[in-house]
């Protein structure tokens, strides 16, 4: 009765253009295009962050770039002072999960409701802005690494080979191990979504009295999903500072929470594929719009996003999925008419009421 | 059969809201593996009584025991698992999951995976909503998802099982079925029902206490109770004489 994951066609679906994907691009595409996709999956991968929290969690965070831009400075100061980035690159989710569970502590065990805690993820954000804003003097420098103000941080190493500090990845093989890490924070998040823990997690975005009134810890579970989403978007936020080689405030900036939101709300809240999916439209769309330099593209896309939520409020893979359902449905009932009208007898032929005195039905 | 030890017991359990006393100082006890029923008018104070047994709220004043043990201000989650179960007044289902997700979720804070399912299936069973198990339960009736909710508390096997007015918006058929149910529950567990149907009372229950103002009006046999002139006056908002 219960959904296995394994059966989800849907599930292996996106594995299978996750590898297609990840072997295919590189080959079929020059360096820019390349360069141009990889952008796609480190916000692809922030985006699964609050798709996650948001969608299976119930907690909207509107200030998710706090964790993004954490992640994005633990990366670059670890990797300016260690060289290799393998640490580092850990060390990017394991801090912000760390900040994200004593935020989270506070937040849920004060028991803040939904607007204020809206309200106190933007505020943390706003703070991460502008405490990092003030940080250009020289005294601000951790080891070998100087914060550098609102001029944020240059030359962050490029990721390397596990190991060898020196043996930086190309462009194409950076794009590959990215990719690998899409599919596994992907496929990470669904295993959790499919066990208990992700029920327990959906439960409590469905109705969090019902779910204590069951037994279950209710703010310790949100604490747990909080700091796992703060710690996914960290390490989207290193990934974007070792593709960049660059990272400054602008991490931490409202219009990153912003994006994050939009994405997952016109994606679909409740799916990870639909702001995967949302990440990559908008995106190249805002590039699209920005070559072509008619009107200022804010007005365009806003326009878009606009209209997205007045004609598909679910998002946009929940309303393909609904109508493709309506369709096999509409198909279904269409053949079975069909197949009614043509296994229906001739009336003049049909038999007559028998001894017992049953009565076959048409259909039969 | 009722034992001679309490199963939850209050003592001066008083809960207010600003100037507006909800419940006033109430001593209750219930004996363990009793059936009682709990009578009022609407804001008689009965469904915050249980929002204070199930820790959904803190009271004011007063103790409560459950077990033998102090529970006011333990957290819900804590007293739930100490053996407590409730259906609440209003159902409160996870509407965008199917009836068997729902008992299943309950069940799993008792049981194993596996055997979780096999509980789930069985409470469904015997709430007669199997038929139900892969509908989604928003989309379901008011009554069938009071049975849903019932099946829910059943599958975590609480000792003591609080009913806020369980028969409301259920057809006849299923209310009958409601109180044999409620009966054979009374077997195994302690249970304790707010309900407003009279004849619903009168086919479960053997004692009656009746809240008026937040308070303990009277407590006595449910015959007695029917028979009280005090609590028609109170409860029908007519005086004894008219309804006589």
């Amino acid at each position: 009765m219960e959904k296995s994951l394994y059966k989800d066609p849907g599930f292996w679906a996106m594995i299978a253009l996750g590898l297609v994907a990840t072997f295919g691009l590189p080959v079929w595409y020059g360096l820019f295009e390349i360069m141009q996709i990889t952008q796609y999956v480190v916000l692809g991968v922030f985006a699964l962050s609050l798709a996650y929290i948001w969608g299976f969690g119930g907690i909207l965070s509107f200030g998710q770039s706090a964790f993004f831009g954490l992640g994005g400075y633990v990366f670059a100061v670890a990797a300016i002072n260690m060289g290799d980035t393998t640490v580092p690159l850990i060390l990017s989710f394991a801090i912000p999960a760390l900040f994200g569970a004593g935020l989270g502590y506070f937040m849920f065990y004060g028991r803040l409701s939904d607007v204020y805690l809206g309200v106190v993820t933007l505020v943390v954000t706003l703070i991460f802005w502008k405490l990092i804003n003030h940080t250009a003097g020289p005294e601000y420098a951790i080891g070998a690494a100087r914060l550098g103000g609102f001029n944020g941080i240059p030359s962050i190493p490029i990721l390397n080979v596990p190991g060898d500090a020196d043996a930086d990845l190309m462009p194409g093989a950076m794009f590959q191990v990215f990719m690998v890490i899409l599919m596994v924070v992907y496929v990470g998040l669904r295993l959790i979504n499919a066990s208990d823990f992700g029920r327990v997690s959906v439960s409590i975005r469905e109705n969090e009295t019902r779910a204590s009134l069951l037994g279950y810890d209710v703010r310790r579970h949100k604490v747990v999903v909080f700091a796992l989403g703060s710690g996914i978007a960290g390490l989207a936020g290193a990934m974007w500072a070792t593709y960049q080689t660059f990272i400054d405030p602008n991490a931490f900036s409202l219009e990153m929470s912003a994006k994050a939101l939009i994405w997952v709300m016109a994606g679909g809240v409740g799916t990870l594929a639909g702001p995967l999916v949302a990440v990559i439209a908008l995106q190249w769309l805002s590039l699209k719009l920005g070559e072509i330099n008619l009107i200022n593209n804010f007005v365009i896309l806003g326009t878009i996003l606009i209209l997205l939520v007045l004609v598909l409020p679910k998002g946009l893979l929940p309303s393909l999925q609904m109508w493709i359902e309506r369709l096999v449905t509409m198909m279904r009932r269409q053949r079975d008419g069909e197949q009614v009208m043509r296994v229906r007898p001739d009336p003049a032929l049909a038999p007559r009421r028998d001894d017992r005195g049953a009565s076959p039905t048409p259909a039969e | 059969m009722a034992k001679d030890y309490s199963v939850i017991r209050t003592r001066g359990l008083t809960m207010r809201f600003g100037g507006v006393t909800a419940v006033d100082h109430v001593d209750f006890e219930l004996r363990d593996g009793e059936l009682r029923c709990l009578l009022g008018p609407n804001g008689a104070g009965k469904s915050t009584f249980f929002k204070c047994l199930t820790g959904q709220l803190d009271p004011t004043e007063g103790t409560v025991e459950f077990a033998g043990r102090r529970i006011e201000g333990m957290n819900t989650h804590e007293i739930v698992n100490l053996g407590i179960g409730i259906k609440t007044q209003v159902p409160n289902l996870f509407d965008g999951l199917t009836a068997y997700e729902n008992v299943r979720l309950a069940a799993r804070r008792r049981h194993l995976a596996r055997m979780a399912g096999e509980q789930a299936e069985r409470m469904l069973e015997r709430c007669g909503v199997s038929a139900l198990a892969a509908r989604e339960v928003g989309l379901l009736s008011h009554g069938q998802r009071q049975l849903v909710e019932l099946a829910m508390v059943l599958a975590a096997e609480p000792s003591l099982v609080l009913l806020d007015e369980p028969a409301a918006g259920m057809t006849g058929e299923e209310r009958d079925r409601l109180a044999r149910l409620v009966r054979e529950i009374a077997e195994t567990a302690s249970v304790i029902v707010v309900e407003h149907d009279m004849q619903f009372i009168r086919e479960i229950a053997r004692k009656v206490t009746v809240f008026h103002r937040g308070a303990v009006f009277a407590e006595a046999p449910v015959n007695e109770i029917m028979a009280d002139p005090r609590v028609q006056e109170i409860y029908l908002g007519k005086s004894a004489d008219v309804a006589a």
